[in-house]
Parts: structure tokens; sequence; C-alpha cells
């Protein structure tokens, strides 16, 4: 039986609305974490080795005076040498920790605490939030491509909270900490605001959330960006940006250097929000009904659940995280808000895609973006690669991820056995907490 | 009918359109701008005179038309994805990827040059349309054959070209933007494209066999398949089409200006995405999508001669208009007709 007329036979009633994201998200959800992991692994290697030809093939045709790479056995010259450029990406991102073409595997003089390796956490720090608040809808059935929307409209409301609150607190380490948490709360406030309306929208005019999540961003953007413009920019200022927040009430670098834009504090926060998260959709009731009617609506309505307040609370929710990302780039990078918002929150969809959705992969799935991104500083300084490599790095892997279904025909073509769910292996590998949702479907059906 | 535009009649349209929706979209619009023609003629210096005489201007025309092309384009493109069943998201990195490979091979093959008779800025214009069709014919196999999740494989398209056509171009010309080419495609030959284009639309999917099959593949891909047609060859066919016009579409963009801008989100700027909500706009209907297209790009249009003529609109709040227009009709008209299995894989029972 294919997947699709499951999802068919629970939504045959004539008022079930065939939700595309709904049928979208289910190959995700029901999907063992073996072998998710499996796939997202063989996706980035895959990736890789796309992008290996693909520095291959643009360094035959672009000009250089000499070859930076010769291939073996043939001699044909190219002018980007792919091998180095992933040595430069990997090992660049993290600040050089190995020695190449020295004697030695590592390198003596490393030290953790490197500009390199800060800039890589920055980014990860900012993708946990923007990777969560995709992920927790995602988990409700809801694809909310609206993180970006979100993460400018928390961003916006953290800046002008910390700047109108600042003066009324005497500077100092007290007042630091409450103009962070303030700012964080109107962070939230202001992305669980912008991802509520699509939520609304959803579950109360039956808007397909996709569309208006797009729009939404859009409009955060402009709307954002004139209110600065017109009302908030800095004088003198050359860029469309707020002033900045006082220093004190910014994250402190600590043992990083100041110019990585990185607090070790933010990232323990990320890690809080990221347990905090599993717990809540594992081990708690709210979690429960974001789970059923993100597998099963019908099911889930069935069983008591109020589908339509679950939509909303689930976008409320997913866009305050994405909020908080604002906030904490505000106040750990930028210093303020500035209207070249980075494209934070799309790097969220292709983070929880690549964490199946899974608060706890979101870690190692940040991290890896995060790689990406302090790596393309170290293509541009040490190779001639343009860096928009990683751009393209970035689509594949969410390319590959999204086509399970080749893995597993690859899988089968080299005999290394069916993995797929359907296949007499798939039941081996299904953790205990898949059972859980497979358990709520199949007792769903049965009632429906 | 809680519509009241909805119960006009207009002769010559009756038989192009079936929607009441899209006839009240087309009615409502071109009322607005007959009003707008009266009060301009009443009162030329008001604030109406100059918008009508912005409006009805043969420099807005022709700025609309190159604004409308790639989105009337792409989104004709993604009504044949979508009617056939699988959604087109990627409609922006078609757009980039034909808008980058049109100027390049038009600049590789030289203007002035001609291959087999083809002057340069054609055979770029051919290019653009070869390299968008690939891409789709690339997500296509991946949606269909591999079954992949196609909103997700639909970002994934738009995100490999955002980063492959400034890489490309840094490859080849040492900078996300390519020099001027010095030649251009003129408006007049955008405009005859998009029509031309909505008309051979509207009549591939109502009046032929094609038509009835794309419709199927999307409605019932069970009935197709019994009566023998491949669900997933008319799909593929469908998502191909989605390439061609898409890359019409962003060949006519940046050949209209003779270069590609690949900086920030490229020179497609949200365009693809604008194509998408001007198809949903139109309710899948071509003519309703040329409307939408056409209304999106004269506001944008028209915004650009207004600060011109010193009217200080922030253009970024004239911009995020459709956006809301977007959102206010999804809330009121609630769930565009999507096609009953777009987003299902189909699984040939043989």
């Amino acid at each position: 039986m294919s997947r699709s007329d499951a999802g068919a036979e629970g939504g045959g009633d004539a008022d079930q609305v065939p939700s595309i994201a709904r049928r979208v998200v289910s190959p995700f959800v029901d999907r063992s974490v073996a072998e998710r992991l499996l796939i997202s692994v063989a996706a980035i290697l895959l990736s890789i080795v796309v992008g290996f030809v693909i520095v291959l093939v643009s360094g035959r045709i672009a000009q250089c005076s000499t070859a930076a790479w010769t291939m073996p056995l043939t001699g044909i010259g190219f002018c980007y040498d792919p091998v180095e450029v992933y040595l430069v990406l990997f090992n660049g991102a993290l600040g050089y920790p190995f020695a190449v073409g020295e004697p030695g595997l590592f390198n003596p003089n490393w030290t953790p605490f490197n500009l390199s390796l800060g800039l890589t956490l920055s980014e990860t720090t900012l993708l946990i939030f923007t990777g969560l608040s995709v992920a927790v809808a995602f988990r409700a059935g809801l694809f909310n491509i609206g993180t970006q929307g979100q993460l400018v409209v928390g961003a916006l409301a953290t800046a002008l909270t910390v700047l109108a609150a600042a003066p009324f607190l005497p500077e100092g380490p007290v007042a630091g900490v409450v103009l962070i948490v303030v700012g964080t709360l109107a962070g939230a406030a202001g992305g669980g605001f912008w991802g509520a309306i699509p939520g609304a929208l959803k579950a109360y005019a039956d808007a397909n959330e996709v569309i208006t999540t797009i729009m939404l961003n859009f409009i955060a953007a402009n709307i954002a960006y004139v209110l600065v413009l017109e009302v908030f920019r800095a004088e003198g200022s050359s860029v469309v940006a707020t002033q900045y927040v006082p220093e004190h009430a910014q994250y402190l670098p600590w043992v990083f250097p100041e110019s990585s834009d990185f607090a070790l504090l933010a990232l323990l926060v990320g890690l809080g929000f990221i347990v905090g998260l599993y717990y809540l959709v594992e081990h708690t009731s709210f979690g429960y009904d974001l789970r059923t009617s993100g597998v099963q609506a019908a099911a889930a309505e069935y069983g008591g659940v109020n589908a339509k307040a679950t939509t909303v609370r689930a976008m409320t929710l997913s866009g305050a995280i994405g909020g908080v990302g604002g906030s904490v780039w505000v106040l750990m990078s930028e210093g303020r808000w500035m209207a070249s918002v980075p494209a934070l929150g799309f790097d969220g969809i292709t983070v929880s895609i690549l964490a199946g959705n899974n608060p706890l992969g979101v870690l190692p799935a940040a991290f890896l973006f995060g790689l990406l991104k302090g790596g393309a500083l170290e293509i541009g300084f040490r190779t001639d690669v343009p860096t928009q490599l990683v751009g393209v790095l970035r689509g594949l892997i969410i390319l590959f991820v999204a086509m399970p279904e080749f893995f597993r025909m690859a899988g089968r073509y080299v005999g290394v056995g069916s993995t797929g769910p359907g296949g007499p292996g798939g039941s081996a590998s299904t953790s205990e907490g898949t059972d859980d949702e497979a358990t709520a479907v199949g007792g769903g059906e049965a009632d429906a | 009918m809680r519509n009241p535009l909805a119960d006009v009649t207009v002769p010559i349209l009756d038989d192009l359109i079936e929607s009441d929706y899209v006839r009240s979209l087309i009615v409502g619009t071109v009322g607005v701008l007959g009003a707008l023609l009266v009060l301009g003629a009443l009162f030329p210096d008001s604030v109406a005179g100059d918008l009508s005489g912005i409006v009805f201007s043969a420099s807005t025309a022709s700025s609309t038309a190159r604004l409308a092309a790639p989105i009337v384009l792409a989104g004709l493109g993604g009504i044949f994805a979508e009617k056939s069943g699988v959604i087109n998201i990627g409609l922006e990195g078609l757009l980039i990827i034909s808008a980058f490979a049109s100027v390049y091979v038009a600049s590789v093959v030289g203007i002035g040059n001609a291959v087999l008779g083809v002057p340069a800025i054609w055979v770029g214009f051919l290019a653009g349309i070869a390299a968008s069709t690939a891409l789709s014919g690339v997500f296509g196999i991946v949606c269909i054959e591999f079954k992949a999740d196609q909103i997700i494989a639909g970002l994934a398209v738009w995100l490999i070209a955002l980063g492959l056509a400034p890489f490309m171009s840094t490859v080849f010309f040492g900078g996300v933007n390519t020099p001027n080419l010095g030649a251009s495609v003129g408006w007049e030959y955008s405009a005859v494209m998009v029509i031309a284009a909505t008309i051979a639309s509207w009549w591939a999917l109502n009046r032929t066999a094609f038509g009835k099959h794309l419709r199927a593949a999307g409605e019932n891909p069970k009935a197709l398949d019994t009566v023998g047609v491949s669900v997933s060859k008319v799909r593929h066919a469908g998502v191909l089409l989605s390439g061609v016009l898409s890359g019409v579409g962003g060949s006519a963009l940046a050949l209209s200006i003779g270069q590609f801008v690949g900086s920030g989100e490229t020179m497609v700027q949200g365009k693809g995405f604008i194509a998408i909500v001007a198809y949903l706009f139109g309710n899948y209907n071509p003519v309703g999508t040329l409307g939408a297209g056409v209304l999106f790009a004269g506001l944008d249009a028209v915004q650009i001669r207004l600060q011109q003529l010193g009217y200080a609109v922030p253009d970024t709040l004239v911009q995020t208009i459709p956006y809301v227009v977007v959102i206010v009709v999804l809330a009121l008209v609630g769930r565009t007709q999507l096609p009953e299995a777009a987003g299902e894989h189909y699984e040939t029972e043989d």
C-alpha cells in the first residue's frame, strides 16, 4: 500500500479538506528516526559529491594561468582544486584545528576560541532558533515558510523595546539582564503575533499557510523597512537601521573574539530551547495534541483535540521562537535592527528538514549549516572559488533530503537491504517515539 | 453569490471565462480603470488627473509589459504543473536560471554574431528556455520518479538556482552581475509573447485532449490511469511546460535589460512567487492569470512614475499591496480550487 493511499483513507470524509501541508508533512513524520538520520547523512554526502563535480566543471571553464589541480591519470588541469575547497570549507570553519601539508595531524596553535569558530557558532546559534521555529510548525502539520518574516518582526520589536526601555534603567549588569529578558520577550511577542496571523487564517478562513506565510514575509520586510526608514532611523546612518542598543544590553562575547559576534550565553539559551521544546513536543499533552493533529488531523479531532485552536497555538509558538531568533540576532550579532536581514528564516527551513523536524536533530543540522556559513568566508579568503558555491550546496542538500525514495531505490539496487518502512527490515529500526505516533494513528483510524 | 460583480455579463468574455470569480476580477479592474479615466478627464489638475495620465501613458504600458512578462509566463507555467498534480513553487528558481543562461549564452555568442542565421540575442533567449526546461525536468524526475516532496523540492530548485546563477556569473564574468550586453529585446516582443502564451495556454487547457489529460492527472489520476494514459507522462509534460514558459519569462526579463543582476535575491526579486499568487488569484485560468499579472506589474510601473512626478509614496509600501491583496482574497474566498490530487504521488497499479 502506498503512503498516499494511507493518507487518503483518513481524509475520506467530504468535509475533510485535503490539506497539502498534511500530505507534504506526513512522509517526514511517519518515518523512523534511524532512517531519517541515514537519509540526511546520505544527502549531505551526495551533495558534497555533486558540489565536487560543479567545482571541477566550473574550474575547467574559468580562466587561470596555472592549474590549481590536475586530475590523476588524465593530466587535465583545472583552475579550482575541489579537494582544497572542502578542506578549507570544513577545516577553516573550525579555525584550522587540523594541520594540512605539515607534519602532525593537529595544528598546535589552535584554540577553540578563535574567530572562525566563533563566526560558525554565531550562525549555529541563530539557526537553532529558526530551525526550531520551522520544526514545531512542521510537527503540527503546518509548513511555516514565514519564519523569516516572524524573525524580522521579532527583531524590530526587540530593538525598539530595548531602545525605549534602556533610558529608564541605570547602566550595569542588572539592567543588562533585565533589558535582554525584556527584549527577548518583546521579540517573542512580535514574532508570535506575526505567526498567529497565518495560523488564524488557516484555522478560521482555510487559507493555505504556505501562501500566506510567503506573502507575510514580504509584508514584514517591507513594513519594517518603511517604519525604520521613516520613523526609527538612526540619525546620520548611511544604511536603513535603528540606533545601536546600549552595550550592556547585548550578549557579551566572553571568551570568543569580539568581532565573531558570538556569545556563549546565547548558544546556551538556544540549547535550553532545544531541550525545552523536545520535552514540550514529546512529553506534554500540548505536544501530543500538536503531533496527532500533524499526523492525522481527523483522528486528533475525533480524540477531542481542538484542531483549530491547536493550529493557531502551534503557529504562534513557531512565530515566537522565530521572534526570539530575531532578538538574538539584534542583541548578539548586530546590536541594532538593520534593513539587510540575513535569510536566517529560510535557512531555518533547511535546518528543520535536515533535522527530520526533531528538536534534538536541530542542533547538528544548525551546526552543519553554521559550518557552511563560516566555511564560505574562508573559501572567499583562501581560494578563487566563488563563495556562492555554499548556496548551491545548501540547495542540493535540501533537494536530496526531499527524495528519500531515491536513496531507498539506490539502497535496494546495491543490495543494502530494504530499508523502507514498508519493507521487512523497516520495523527493526523504528524508535519508540515513532511507535507512539504509529499507535496514535492506528487507533485513530480504527475509531474513524 | 455574495459578489455582485459576478453577475455582470460581458458577451465576448463569457465564452472564454467560465468562472464567476475571474469575471468579477476582470470587470472590477476595468471598472476601476474606467472610473479613473472619467475622473481624470473631469478633473485634470487633481491627483486623479495625474494618475490617469500615468496609467494611460505609453511609457507605463511599456514598463508594465516588461515587468508583467516574467510574472504572467511563470504563472501560466505554474498552472500547467499544478493542474497536472505537481505543485511547482520553484518557479522563482526557473526564472533565475533562465535569466542568467540567456545573458550568458548571448554574450558567449557575441552580440552582432549569429548562429545558423539566428542573432545572438535570440540564441540567448532559446538558451534561457533550455536551461529552465532542463531544471524543471530535474524537478519533475525528483518529484515524480523519486516521489520527493513537491514543496521542499520546489524550495530546493529555488535555492539551487539562487546559488548557481551568481556562482556561474562569478566564474565567467568575475562578479555576481554580468556586464551589460549592449543590446536588448524590445518590450513589444514581451507583450506579444505574453498574450500569445496566454491564448495558447487557454486553448491547450480547455480545448485539447492534452488539457483534459492534464486536468485528470491532477483531479483524478486513477481515472486517467484506467483509460490507459500514463499519469507520470502527463505530469512530466506539465512540469516541463512550466519550465518552458518560465524560461520565456526569465529570458524576456533579463534580455529586456540586457544584463543579469545576481546580487541579493537576484533581478528576479520574488517575481516567481508573485507568479504563484497571480495564477491563484486568476483561479488557474490563463486569462485571469494575465489579468492578475498585468495588475501587479501595472501597480509597480505606476508607482515608479508616481515617484518621478514627486509624489512621496514610499515605493516599498506600494510594492506591498499585491501581497496584502492576496492575503485578503485568500481570507475572504478561502481555499482556492486546488486540484484534488495535487501534491500527491500516484502509483500505477500494474
